[in-house]
């Protein structure tokens, strides 16, 4: 019994998949899949039940303290009883994607589902697609896991619940592949590709299942002529700039929320009180706000340049204060909303300044809008197009969307580094992408490039006698012990020391202890590689000894590190046949 | 078979530490079933060529740069062999009669060798001082000798040989070898033993070629030993 239980453990041993992993990767990515669009389709049972129970609430005055209520249980369930971090969670997944193999904590699987629903459905202005691609990615690392899997294989399981999640809650699995690999996997090889991609279908097929094959922002086709597509430069701009001040609002609001010396959760309560406020006046911008989003791709919206105009910059702000005050909860949503309501406002906008012109209907830029501010916000312009293109069940788009998503990507990239989730990983020289210098040093240690071979002196041996190991040695440095403790006093470097070697008085005369360089820079086995070579940088050193409580380990050399560099950059190379 | 970790990091040239990091992040193809890991050399060599990393199973020797050749100098001295009676009042001349008195070359190769040194002589005299030359050409003989060979000739009337210490000469070392690294190796040999006082004063017995090789085998003895 236990003997089966090993061997299931442990499928990378069964004769089916001995052969190549992946197979066995597409095995798992459909069970990955499948359960993170579980998960996806919970939060949106779960949602969809308290806005139907919160609903006749709504028309009271007290109903503001909802969202309040909502975002303070929210907090407090992440803060204080799973013990989570604040913050929607992708930049976390992204972490453990890009230091950390994948490993995700088995509790993330549902604690953001379950403060993304309290702060979601009691009309928090925030998205639920953050909380389930957490979900989603940390169920697939711990299949992984419970499989005993590599890191690699792990991370694509991990990329496999992200789509999957992403799938099943928009019933778009281009939208969940794409997102996957652009924004949290952030590099294209077969090996992710392919299980990503069966998770999607594995995802969007639950999601059709149980609710259907509906498109959640179906509309009429769009008549799109040549100075449609002219105005949608104009509108790439103006949703780049939305984009920026969305990202700089959330950033800013929760800047500032931190400093308040309250604890998060009455933090949140008061945040979500103010959104319950604004929420009274203007409902639209409650919760993932999708019926807005409907309601303007129809074209059905009250007419009005400075009304929609408005509701963008308020559903911005309501979602800054959401977000920052410590509700749980992602931007996907408000990116739409937003994108939406700026698609419209520019719509109404040139049809002022140009009533003459046969303008597309303005449901068209509306969608349109959408997608410049997802391509802006996450820097992503493939997710932007393709979640456009499969929510609004529109191909008729794809000119004008290509243009909004990748000029509106161009300009934020030239104003913000890195996009909305990698910024705060990037400023922390977090994000280590496969391949990269960073990456390649972060996964070296300084001891699998440390030499340990070398001829370690005592300080009281005469010149003459170094030069006798000298000869017998292939060394150029050699390191200086106390004889008695063992202690690293110091180092010989034959270069500096060249000039004695030859003067045959001093053979007698001089001592290793006079001759070696003490102090030195040393390094401790605990290092950063970077940190390592910066130093070796600083002082124009070559060769560095390393040091562990007073003993030395071995040298550090920048022979050695380039054959290892090479090694290590080679194998994390992808083949391409 | 079972392989350890051990020798598949030394094929790779590379330390156990990250090999097992290779393994943990499944960069390398291997199997995993609980603690064990297999290895399929096949999938192994495969994997290292598409990455462009070099794998060898057997122990290659690294090409050699300077290893100790095998041939000693008493070896090489016992093969170019003894003579106490040379005859000749200039370089010309006892070189000529040097050359003259190695009978195993073929007349060609000798001419060959005395043409080549007195060209060496001419760049600048081998003469080391103290009454002794090194006579060599300064590559090796084409086709070159099958071993190496170092003739002593003690001459019968010391000659002026343009030596660094302008003493005349009256010791030969006619040294011949196949490879110029098998050279540089007899000439430190020979130059350890000439600066050894004791050896000076035996060379002006003028000994013969078993007293010669005796003695020089007994100092290489003691170098291989240190």
């Amino acid at each position: 019994m236990t003997h089966f239980f090993k061997l299931l453990k442990s499928p990378g041993s069964w004769p089916l998949f001995r052969s190549d992993d992946r197979l066995l990767l597409i095995v798992l990515a459909v069970v990955v899949g499948t359960c993170s669009g579980t998960a996806a389709l919970l939060l949106n049972q779960g949602l969809e039940f308290m806005i139907a129970r919160l609903q006749p609430f709504r028309e009271y005055g007290w109903a503001i303290v909802l969202p309040g209520i909502g975002a303070a249980l929210a907090a407090f369930f992440l803060n204080q009883i799973v013990r989570e971090n604040p913050g929607h969670g992708i930049p976390e997944v992204i972490d453990a994607v890009s230091q950390h193999g994948g490993q995700l904590r088995l509790r993330s699987s549902f604690s953001r589902l379950v403060s993304g629903c309290l702060t979601i459905g009691s009309g928090g202005s925030a998205g639920p697609e953050a909380p389930v691609v957490m979900s989603g990615a940390a169920i697939g690392s711990n299949i992984a896991r419970f499989f005993s899997l590599n890191d690699r294989q792990r991370v694509a399981l991990v990329g496999c619940g992200a789509a999957g999640a992403i799938s099943a809650i928009f019933n778009a699995p281009i939208a969940g592949m794409v997102f996957t690999v652009e924004v949290i996997l952030g590099e294209w090889t077969t090996l992710n590709v392919i299980p990503i991609a069966i998770a999607a279908v594995a995802g969007t097929e639950l999601s059709r299942a149980l609710h259907g094959n509906q498109i959640a922002f179906a509309h009429r086709a769009f008549d799109i002529h040549f100075h449609d597509i002219l105005a949608c430069v104009g509108l790439a701009v103006f949703c780049a700039v939305i984009s920026i001040v969305l990202s700089r609002s959330l950033r800013a609001t929760h800047h500032y929320a931190d400093r308040i010396p309250l604890p998060i959760w009455v933090r949140a309560f008061v945040g979500g009180c103010m959104v319950g406020g604004i929420g009274y006046v203007l409902p639209d911008i409650l919760g993932e706000g999708y019926p807005g989003i409907r309601l303007a791709i129809d074209g059905g919206f009250p007419t009005g340049l400075l009304l929609v105009t408005g509701i963008a910059l308020i559903k911005i702000l309501s979602t800054a204060i959401t977000l920052g005050s410590g509700g749980s909860g992602g931007i996907f949503a408000p990116c739409l909303v937003v994108g939406a309501f700026t698609g419209l406002s520019f719509h109404r906008l040139i049809a002022a300044i140009w009533p003459g012109v046969p303008w597309v209907n303005e449901g068209c830029f509306a969608l349109l809008g959408m997608a410049g501010l997802v391509s802006g916000v996450m820097q992503a312009p493939l997710t932007g197009m393709f979640l456009i293109v499969e929510v609004t069940g529109g191909y008729g788009v794809i000119l004008p969307l290509i243009v909004v998503s990748t000029i509106s990507t161009t300009i934020c990239h030239y104003v913000e580094f890195a996009s909305f989730y990698l910024r705060d990983l990037v400023e922390q020289g977090k994000l280590l992408r496969m391949g990269t210098d960073a990456r390649v040093l972060a996964d070296l240690s300084v001891e699998e490039v440390m030499e340990t071979d070398c001829i370690r002196l005592n300080p009281h041996l005469r010149l003459v006698d170094l030069i006798d190991r000298v000869e017998n040695s292939v060394c150029d440095y050699f390191p200086v012990e106390d004889p008695n403790t063992g202690e690293f006093l110091g180092m010989i470097d034959l270069n500096k020391i060249r000039p004695y070697l030859f003067e045959p008085t001093m053979h007698h005369a001089v001592l290793v202890g006079q001759l070696m360089d003490s102090p030195v820079e040393t390094v401790s086995p605990d290092d950063d590689l970077a940190n390592v070579l910066k130093k070796m940088d600083d002082y124009r050193l070559f060769t560095l000894p390393v040091v562990s409580d007073g003993c030395f380990q071995g040298f550090i050399s920048k022979v050695t590190l380039l054959d290892r560099y090479r090694q290590e950059l080679r194998a994390q190379t992808p083949i391409h046949a | 078979m079972k392989i350890t970790l051990k020798k598949i990091a030394s094929a790779f040239d590379l330390p156990v530490p990250t090999l097992e990091r290779w393994i943990r992040q499944g960069r390398i193809p291997v199997q995993r079933s609980g603690d064990e890991v297999l290895f399929s050399r096949p999938a192994l060599e495969k994997w290292a060529a598409a990455h462009n990393l070099s794998f060898h199973m057997e122990k290659t020797q690294p090409i050699p740069l300077l290893t100790a050749p095998p041939d000693t100098l008493s070896a090489a001295m016992a093969q170019g062999n003894v003579y106490s009676d040379v005859e000749g009042e200039s370089v010309d001349k006892v070189l000529k009669a040097a050359v003259d008195r190695m009978t195993w070359l073929s007349p060609d190769v000798r001419d060959e060798l005395f043409f080549r040194l007195m060209d060496r002589e001419r760049l600048a005299s081998t003469g080391i001082g103290g009454g002794i030359a090194i006579p060599h050409p300064r590559d090796p003989l084409s086709p070159p000798p099958e071993k190496a060979m170092v003739t002593t000739c003690f001459l019968v009337r010391p000659v002026a040989f343009g030596a660094i210490d302008d003493l005349p000469v009256n010791t030969l070392f006619l040294l011949i070898s196949p490879t110029v690294k098998l050279h540089l190796h007899l000439l430190s040999r020979l130059s350890y033993c000439i600066r050894n006082a004791a050896f000076a004063e035996f060379l002006k017995t003028r000994p013969d070629a078993a007293a010669l090789v005796a003695k020089v085998s007994a100092i290489e003895a003691q170098l291989d030993k240190a």
